[in-house]
């Protein structure tokens, strides 16, 4: 597809505005109507607002360690024990918020920002184009991912920023294959054949019935995408790689913590919870959006 | 068909290439090498002995082209971390190990996710949907090393049904593949539910409805068949990281498999175990991927294989 | 007591053997089923009269039939495993049981003394420099070759061979004649300063006098010259290939999994063990091996730096658990700060001081390390020869304001304009990692600067360590000795050593007192004035001694584990090999059998 065609589409969708506002509308709607999604809705929200204003919320400094009270278990001043040197759990999960939701959003941005242009390409334009771009995700997915992901961090050193470039270079291939693969799959269907018989042109029928389409899968897709770039890594931290102490993330707590659980449980239950609401706020909230697009599409 | 497994062929030599330039660039480039200088550097003329000896020292461009001139022979080098086999012997002795657990993790993860999900979809709303819903987010939310070091302490120090870890007897296949197959059984569970949840809703399975068909027979011949294709894009990718093993379940489980080479091979510059292991994986996630998209075409007869390839 | 009750045990087992044979030969004579039968009650009959194992070694009467003296030890995963020979790679033996094969010239007992080993006899001529070593006559390879002069000269030269690249080359530096010369290459190995002067008799020439040679042998254990020559260094990896000359000989290793050693029984030497066969198993996650330990899968763990203060307090709080927990004092290995005094900030002694006084060691201590160390202010632990600790008590202690006083003198007020740190750690296990995150965190509340921790991969960290020059500016590492003087562990610091700190007066001091022959009060003082220089300059900030603590079960027993002259009762370093005469102390007791099933 070159440049022009995607200009041409991008005409489109401003042309198409007032449409698109009702359709917005009526997700929104139906949106408001699901409890479930309301749900996700608020703990996402919480997530984010704990993320930002963590500084005021956290009762202490993440890295303020206090050895003489180390290893204690939750209690009135420390509501979730403190860690192996004496620093405030509860305080590292609130700031841990914000570290953990950087390196899952920020893996997750970076495989949409890099998957959804790539597999829109590929499947809407085929030919040589999406050759190519088949082949850049088989490089990809044939590189083992821990694998590069250890490389990478070898080669350019640890730190918050490299963890998530080392993530996100592999994160995109699920974005992208699933984008080109429910393309594929919906040039097909009665109602684009439908919309071809009446006599649309392919770049409408890609914009007003195969986009909106593939919208779904994607959002189950980045739910899915966030807790696991969190979990990955959590997955470094076990191996020793990844984020340097004292900034605190859930998943090095989790790593840090497996030597520790066995006695003091809370230095592993509460960043295994931390992740486990993320997780379930972001499905909530994906489900919820993919059902409310869902049915207003199918109208 | 021939023309598009030959498509497909000349597909994955590129990737091959590209990948191995790639890995052999990236680990060269990180510091240090295999030599051991782990209280005191080695003088001088050791180092150089050593490079000479394996051949580092040659310009990298040579080196490239020596070693896989060698792996298209058939041989892989000799590895730095056990340097009385070879490469290839070393694979053959792990990567079985790895490939029974996690092609029982898969045995047990798909089936398993495949009712949860079906059964969450068609109560949707339910007890049992929430229940599954929550098995899945504990899947998908709780580390597998987490899990790990939870069973083994239960299973084995508690309860002592089973040994902490090992290898030998069907003892030890429990624990692994039991940590083992929860991911994937989670996402299985989750994108089943999803998607027979939209196909439900899709017009062709209106269409059947109108026509009269039974709740069952469009379960079977549409739905279900159709929910399939987001389930092979998600689930294909994880076979291959599944059967080539994992450090963070063989290392917990002493299992001696082909997983903890993934990370040694790197911590102990072990170039020929590197190049090979990504050859391999880049073999193996061939293969499924070329499986996958036949697969594609029996689920989904729309999706034609030459269609993939134009 | 005893002599009493063994004739009773004894007739009464005689009259029950007397039964069991009846009832064997009614049985054999009825079914053909009965040869089972024989079998299984010929191991009840054994203990009639005292055991006597392959090697002519007599059981004390507790221990357990000979088909179960087996010690099972667990070895790191992880690491890579490739030899069993510390000759040919020192840092390629994970922590397994290693070095069984032959015997080194001198071992140590449980009180760190240097006794005869494949030596019998040692001496040095007048000038310091000349020591000739007598090797037992008596030593054989299992191959039916004897133990001579030229495998042990072979082994050393093996060792000195540049083409080797053996990772423990720098040990014998400066030592042994023209062994630097031959490891940089520029003489051939044949003239290094090891020589036979006849089949049992092995002669060393020092490049100095060198009073702790005899110490240092402990790592001599030699490789078969032939089989060197037929094989390669790595002819032990394989049981087809390996060759013994010591207590034990390999029967399997099967990689990734486990290795089985079993008594030699064409051993000659004097180190002759009780246990019959030794199963090391490999155990990937060091958080395993005390869940290992508790389900009876293995019958030792080492505790240092593995086990996790969670580990500890489980230990603490139950009484079976703590009664089989030996704390000692390991390899004598200090923690310590250290900081690249070649550039700023760091080249500054104010900045350095600083540092110094906001190491709070009495808090970190009893909340952090615990059992697994004590305070550190200096270099030297004490029980070690030369150790001063009490000198220094006082030389940086906990002090906030002086400390912020020092920073603020140094142009850091406050901290202000100091450089963002990151301290860099050599995969470290959980108590080092607790401890920098402890001292980092007081960085930042009482200098205001602000510290990364960074625990890196083992490669990774030694490489950037050893850079030219180095890119550690910041890190806790430690050292632990490799023989029992203060000239090993003062080496560490000699110009142009690990770190980039030197000092003239120091390096004069520690290569003086290292070859001095005189007086050892005198000796001593002077490594004692070379550490006051050390400590005061404050290069390098000493945290703790470790005193690691291992699980052994109660099953295992003998003179090895009994106190020793501090009452340290523990599996004493160097641990299980000829090195030490652990391997001939220790066997296990009639109590296994409750622990675990007898082999089938």
């Amino acid at each position: 597809m070159s440049t022009s065609t995607l200009a041409s589409v991008q005409s489109r969708q401003l042309q198409d505005l007032p449409k698109q506002r009702t359709l917005l509308g009526d997700a929104a709607r139906r949106f408001a109507r699901n409890k479930l999604a309301l749900l996700g809705l608020a703990m996402v929200s919480i997530l984010l607002l704990t993320a930002i204003f963590a500084d005021f919320i956290a009762p202490y400094p993440y890295d303020a360690a206090n050895p003489a009270k180390a290893l204690q278990f939750p209690s009135r001043e420390h509501w979730m024990g403190t860690d192996e040197v004496g620093r405030d759990v509860y305080s590292r999960i609130i700031y841990g918020t914000r570290i953990s939701l950087t390196v899952g959003v920020g893996v997750m941005a970076m495989a949409l920002l890099i998957g959804i242009p790539l597999g829109l390409l590929a499947g809407l334009a085929g030919g040589a184009v999406d050759y190519f771009i088949m082949r850049l995700v088989e490089v990809f997915t044939a590189v083992p991912a821990l694998m590069l992901a250890l490389l990478l961090l070898s080669v350019f050193g640890g730190g918050l920023f490299n963890v998530i470039l080392a993530l996100g270079v592999v994160a995109w291939l699920d974005a992208c294959r699933l984008l080109r693969a429910q393309l594929l799959s919906l040039r097909e269907r009665d109602f684009v054949l439908a919309a071809r018989m009446l006599g649309a042109t392919s770049t409408r029928i890609a914009v007003r019935h195969l986009l909106p389409n593939t919208v779904a899968p994607l959002i189950v897709a980045a739910t899915i995408g966030i807790p696991t770039a969190i979990f990955a890594e959590a997955g470094l931290s076990f191996l020793g790689l990844g984020i340097n102490d004292p900034i605190p993330s859930w998943g090095k707590m989790v790593g840090n913590a497996l030597s520790y659980m066995r006695v003091y449980w809370h230095l592993g239950v509460f960043p295994t919870l931390a992740i486990a609401i993320t997780m379930l706020g972001f499905t909530f909230f994906g489900d919820g959006l993919r059902d409310a697009f869902d049915a207003s599409m199918n109208r | 068909m021939a023309r598009y497994l030959f498509g497909r062929l000349v597909g994955v030599l590129v990737v091959f290439f590209i990948v191995s330039v790639v890995i052999f660039l990236l680990m060269h480039a990180i510091p240090g090498g295999p030599y051991n200088e782990d209280k005191v550097p080695l003088s001088a003329e050791a180092k150089a002995n050593y490079m000479r000896k394996y051949g580092l020292d040659r310009p990298l461009v040579e080196q490239y082209l020596l070693y896989m001139g060698n792996a298209l022979r058939g041989d892989f080098g000799v590895p730095f971390q056990s340097p009385t086999e070879t490469v290839s012997g070393l694979i053959a002795r792990t990567w079985p190990v790895s490939a029974s657990i996690g092609g029982l993790a898969l045995l047990v993860a798909l089936p398993l996710g495949l009712l949860l999900g079906t059964l969450a979809a068609a109560r949707q709303n339910t007890w049992v949907d929430y229940l599954t819903s929550a098995t899945a987010t504990l899947g998908i939310t709780v580390p597998n090393f987490v899990i790990a070091v939870w069973l083994v302490l239960l299973f084995a120090v508690q309860l002592k049904w089973l040994p902490t870890g090992g290898w030998g007897q069907w003892q030890h296949y429990v624990m692994p593949v039991a940590a083992l197959a929860l991911a994937p059984m989670a996402l299985t569970a989750r994108y089943t539910r999803t998607s027979i949840l939209e196909v439900s809703r899709s017009d062709y399975v209106r269409t059947a409805r109108a026509k009269g068909l039974s709740d069952r027979q469009i379960m079977v011949r549409h739905v279900l068949r159709n929910a399939m294709i987001p389930l092979l894009t998600i689930l294909a990718p994880q076979i291959p990281n599944l059967i080539t093993g994992t450090i963070f379940i063989e290392s917990i489980f002493r299992v001696p498999g082909l997983g903890k080479f993934f990370v040694t091979s790197i911590l102990a510059r072990d170039y020929p175990m590197i190049m090979a292991l990504m050859l391999l994986v880049a073999v193996v996630w061939s293969l499924v991927y070329l499986v996958t998209d036949i697969l594609y075409t029996v689920v989904d007869p729309r999706v034609r294989l030459e269609k993939s390839r134009t | 007591m005893q002599p009493k009750t063994i004739p009773l045990a004894a007739k009464r087992t005689s009259t029950w053997m007397a039964l069991f044979l009846i009832v064997a030969l009614l049985l054999q004579a009825c079914a053909p089923a009965a040869p089972g039968g024989v079998e299984s009650a010929a191991p009840e009959a054994a203990p009639a009269g005292p055991v006597v194992n392959a090697l002519g070694k007599e059981l004390p009467p507790d221990a357990a039939p000979l088909d179960q003296q087996v010690l099972i030890y667990p070895y790191s995963g992880w690491r890579t495993f490739t030899t069993i020979d510390f000759f040919q790679a020192v840092y390629e033996r994970a922590d397994a049981l290693t070095d069984l094969l032959s015997d080194s010239l001198v071992r140590l007992d449980k009180n760190f003394q240097v006794n005869p080993g494949a030596a019998t006899e040692w001496s040095v001529d007048e000038s310091g420099l000349v020591w000739t070593f007598k090797l037992d006559p008596n030593l054989m390879w299992n191959d039916g070759t004897p133990v001579t002069a030229d495998d042990y000269v072979a082994t050393f030269r093996y060792g000195a061979d540049p083409t080797h690249a053996w990772d423990f080359s720098w040990y014998y530096q400066g030592v042994i004649k023209n062994w630097t010369q031959a490891v940089n290459g520029e003489v051939p190995v044949e003239e290094i300063g090891v020589r036979a002067v006849d089949a049992h008799t092995l002669e060393f020439t020092t490049e100095m006098p060198a009073p702790y040679l005899p110490a240092m042998l402990l790592y001599s254990a030699p490789l078969q010259k032939k089989a060197l020559e037929t094989h390669g260094g790595l002819y032990n990896s394989n049981p087809a290939t390996s060759v013994s000359s010591g207590p034990y000989k390999l029967v399997e290793w099967t990689k990734d999994q486990r290795l089985v050693y079993e008594i030699n029984p064409d051993y000659k030497g004097t180190n002759i063990p009780y246990i019959q066969r030794l199963v090391v198993v490999a155990i990937g996650q060091p958080s395993q091996l005390l869940p290992a330990y508790e389900a009876n899968e293995i019958d030792f763990v080492w505790g240092s730096g593995t086990l996790s203060p969670a580990d500890l307090e489980l230990i603490e709080n139950d009484p079976e658990l703590s009664a089989q927990y030996h704390p000692h004092y390991g390899d004598f290995r200090t923690y310590y700060f250290a900081f690249d005094v070649s550039k700023p900030p760091f080249d500054n002694l104010l900045v350095r001081q600083a540092f110094a006084h906001v190491l709070d060691r009495d808090t970190i201590l009893p909340n952090i390390v615990k059992r697994q160390g004590i305070p550190a202010y200096s270099f030297l632990m004490p029980g070690f020869p030369a150790s001063n600790s009490e000198a220094f008590k006082d030389t940086y202690p906990y002090d906030v304001e002086k400390a912020k006083q020092l920073l603020a003198e140094a142009g850091y007020p406050n901290g202000e304009g100091f450089p963002k740190l990151v301290m860099k750690l050599r995969a470290e296990g959980p108590t080092p990692v607790a401890v920098a995150q402890a001292y980092a965190a007081a960085l930042k509340e009482h200098l205001g600067v602000e510290v990364e921790v960074s625990n890196m991969d083992f490669k990774s960290y030694m490489d950037e360590l050893n850079a030219k020059p180095t890119q550690v500016q910041f890190t806790l590492i430690s050292y632990g000795m490799d023989y029992l003087d203060p000239s090993n562990m003062l080496g560490v610091f000699l110009s142009g050593g690990r770190h980039p700190w030197s000092n003239a007066e120091y390096d004069r001091l520690v290569k003086e007192a290292s070859s001095f022959t005189g007086d050892p009060a005198e000796r001593t003082r002077m490594f004692q004035e070379a550490e006051k220089i050390l400590v005061e300059d404050a290069a390098f900030v000493f945290v703790y001694h470790q005193t690691p603590g291992d699980l052994i079960k109660p099953f295992i027993k003998g003179p090895a584990l009994e106190p020793d002259n501090n009452g340290v009762a523990a599996w004493h370093w160097p641990g299980f090999s000829t090195f030490s005469d652990l391997l001939s102390g220790v066997y296990i007791t009639k109590d296994v059998a409750n622990y675990r099933q007898p082999p089938q």
